[in-house]
């Protein structure tokens, strides 16, 4: 899965960084494309090249960018989100990690219960909103529902495959030791699988914000997905680009407290 | 540089748990009001502004979804107690059997001077009527909603033969781009979109689907359901006396600068734009006549089987 292909990237990523001088140069080539990219943007508004009341300069958006700041709006709006996409991936990542463990290690559990899974698996977040309104409400019921369906997917699977996985030599050589079955989960399956855990946990941490702007498009009233929305109908593009500066930035910066996190709490991460 | 990003993420995370609870106010009974954030609900926004709420006991909680489309589904659902909705969807709703009231009027077209929706084209394209669009596409927001049921009756009304003609979904705020790329041959707009359109140059206005098909069109109404009415018959009753009201100081104002600030205050929308725009003036009661007429529509575009029993349909409040 995709977990798996992000996973390798940031190995790449740490790895370069680290390896020698041209890691610094490498990076101001990324910052270079990024710049023309956007004095290119500039360029064709400002020379009305493209004739749109939805293509602001981004000299615009960034004084927007600014102005949202003083006025505050913006930060709940950010906070609103980040509570609801919290939550419904707190809510995910508990019951994705105990449901992937015991179906991975129970037979009978794993025959009753992965039918379904699979059948809601493909199913896409927004397709199910419209019906779920009936029953959760527009409010934080619905958005943190969703959001922890959609967390729940990456998390359990790489749960599940991640203790498929385990060296078999590991769980006879606790058997030997006659260890409990629940003291074999806590203690030897469950360490065994962070890393797994972790790929999904990733995977889940950039897709719950996704999910949680894709709800808050389609219904209620606060959070960015709002915001968006309520921009661009009230016709103040730069206000939109703008939050979607703010949306990119908390993405970015959640990765990389993830990856923090990540190499703190999981060092034996990739080495198992 | 790591760490940063660390204490960054706990500052959010301290943003998150943030309180985002208002104070409630004492001893006013809520309730909860679906909205679009458009013109339309200025008399309620109104309303809220000037105290007549607040004056028969009630406090407004309102919730703007953007398109309306949680409107009607949270309604049944009972996270709201009225939603502002148009007529086609609340008929639609009536005919699968959902139990909806309409107990107030909301927005209607009576003066073509005032009506600034229109059909769009560009200019070169040589499009003036419904029978130049046969074979080409036409934007609207929404299938199967208002919308797309007048310019349906449009196309029909101006010689067209509205099966011939491709009805592409396209919300508002881009149906203009889509227009001046080719990617449609017509648009259906809306206010602000279709005045900021129309200033540009390149674009012509070859309809006005409501005030072309049928003057007078009642579009826009509160609803509530059946279960609510019976449960709380008083909080109904003093929400359209007040929303009453609303609408009279709404009508009484229409050049007034305090009414566009009051609409900039909840659409977001610059002040400088509103006053592109007329504003139309709001019904204070919903005609049933004109809603028999738009029902009549919807059979033939085939929305509806068979006529609905209105009288159960248009409270006699709304009347």
């Amino acid at each position: 899965m995709s977990a798996m292909d992000g996973l390798a990237g940031v190995r790449e990523k740490r790895s370069s960084r680290r390896s020698g001088p041209n890691g610094m140069d490498r990076r101001a080539y990324g910052f270079l494309l990024l710049a023309v990219l956007l004095s290119f943007w500039e360029l064709s508004s400002r020379a009305g090249w493209i004739v749109s009341a939805y293509w602001p300069p981004v000299s615009h958006i960034f004084a927007a960018a600014i102005a949202q700041l003083a006025g505050g709006e913006i930060l709940l709006a950010l906070a609103s989100t980040l509570r609801r996409a919290a939550i419904g991936y707190i809510a995910a990542s508990v019951a994705g990690i105990v449901l992937g463990i015991v179906l991975a290690r129970n037979r009978v559990l794993r025959y009753g219960l992965l039918p379904l899974i699979e059948i809601v698996r493909p199913m896409p977040t927004p397709a199910v909103i419209p019906p779920l309104i009936l029953f959760l409400g527009v409010d934080d019921a619905l958005k943190i529902f969703i959001v922890a369906l959609a967390s729940f997917f990456p998390i359990f699977s790489n749960t599940f495959t991640g203790v498929a996985a385990i060296d078999d030599t590991l769980i006879q050589t606790a058997r030997t030791f006659r260890t409990s079955t629940v003291r074999l989960l806590a203690r030897v399956v469950f360490p065994a699988t962070l890393p797994a855990i972790a790929a999904g946990l990733r995977t889940a941490t950039s897709l719950c914000l996704v999910v949680a702007v894709l709800s808050e498009m389609i219904a209620g009233s606060s959070g960015i997905g709002y915001y968006l929305v309520e921009t661009q109908y009230a016709m103040r593009p730069d206000l939109m680009y703008a939050a979607v500066l703010y949306l990119a930035a908390t993405g970015y910066a959640l990765n990389r407290i993830f990856l923090a996190l990540e190499a703190r709490m999981v060092p034996w991460m990739g080495r198992s | 540089m790591r760490k940063a990003l660390v204490w960054l993420g706990l500052a959010m995370m301290g943003l998150v748990a943030l309180p985002a609870a208002p104070a409630p106010a004492a001893d006013l009974e809520k309730v909860r009001i679906s909205i679009i954030p458009i013109g339309d609900v200025a008399p309620l926004f109104a309303a809220v502004q000037n105290g007549y709420f607040r004056e028969v006991g009630l406090e407004i909680d309102t919730t703007p979804s953007a398109g309306g489309a949680a409107g009607i589904p949270g309604l049944v659902g009972g996270s709201f107690d009225i939603a502002y909705g148009n007529v086609v969807s609340a008929l639609l709703a009536a005919q699968q059997g959902l139990d909806v009231k309409v107990i107030a009027a909301g927005t209607n077209v009576t003066d073509p001077k005032l009506d600034a929706t229109g059909i769009f084209a560009k200019s070169d394209s040589g499009i003036k009527s419904g029978k130049d669009l046969e074979g080409k596409s036409i934007a609207v927001n929404t299938r199967n909603n208002v919308i797309w049921l007048y310019a349906r009756a449009w196309v029909k009304a101006t010689g067209g033969d509205p099966e011939r003609v491709t009805f592409k979904e396209v919300p508002f705020p881009q149906m203009e781009d889509a227009l001046r790329q080719s990617r449609v041959d017509a648009a259906f707009m809306v206010p602000p979109f279709s005045i900021v359109a129309a200033q540009k140059g390149g674009l012509s206005k070859v309809g006005m689907p409501y005030s072309d098909v049928q003057p007078g069109v009642d579009v826009g109404q509160y609803i509530t359901t059946g279960k609510l009415l019976a449960a709380r018959p008083d909080t109904v009753k003093k929400f359209v006396a007040a929303l009453r009201k609303g609408i009279e100081w709404y009508n009484a104002n229409l050049t007034n600068e305090a009414l566009l600030t009051l609409i900039s205050g909840y659409t977001k929308a610059d002040v400088a734009l509103l006053k592109l725009a007329p504003v139309p003036t709001a019904p204070v009661r919903s005609d049933i006549s004109q809603i028999r007429k738009t029902m009549q529509l919807m059979i033939e575009s085939k929305l509806l089987p068979a006529p609905l029993d209105l009288d159960k349909i248009v409270d006699p409040l709304a009347r």
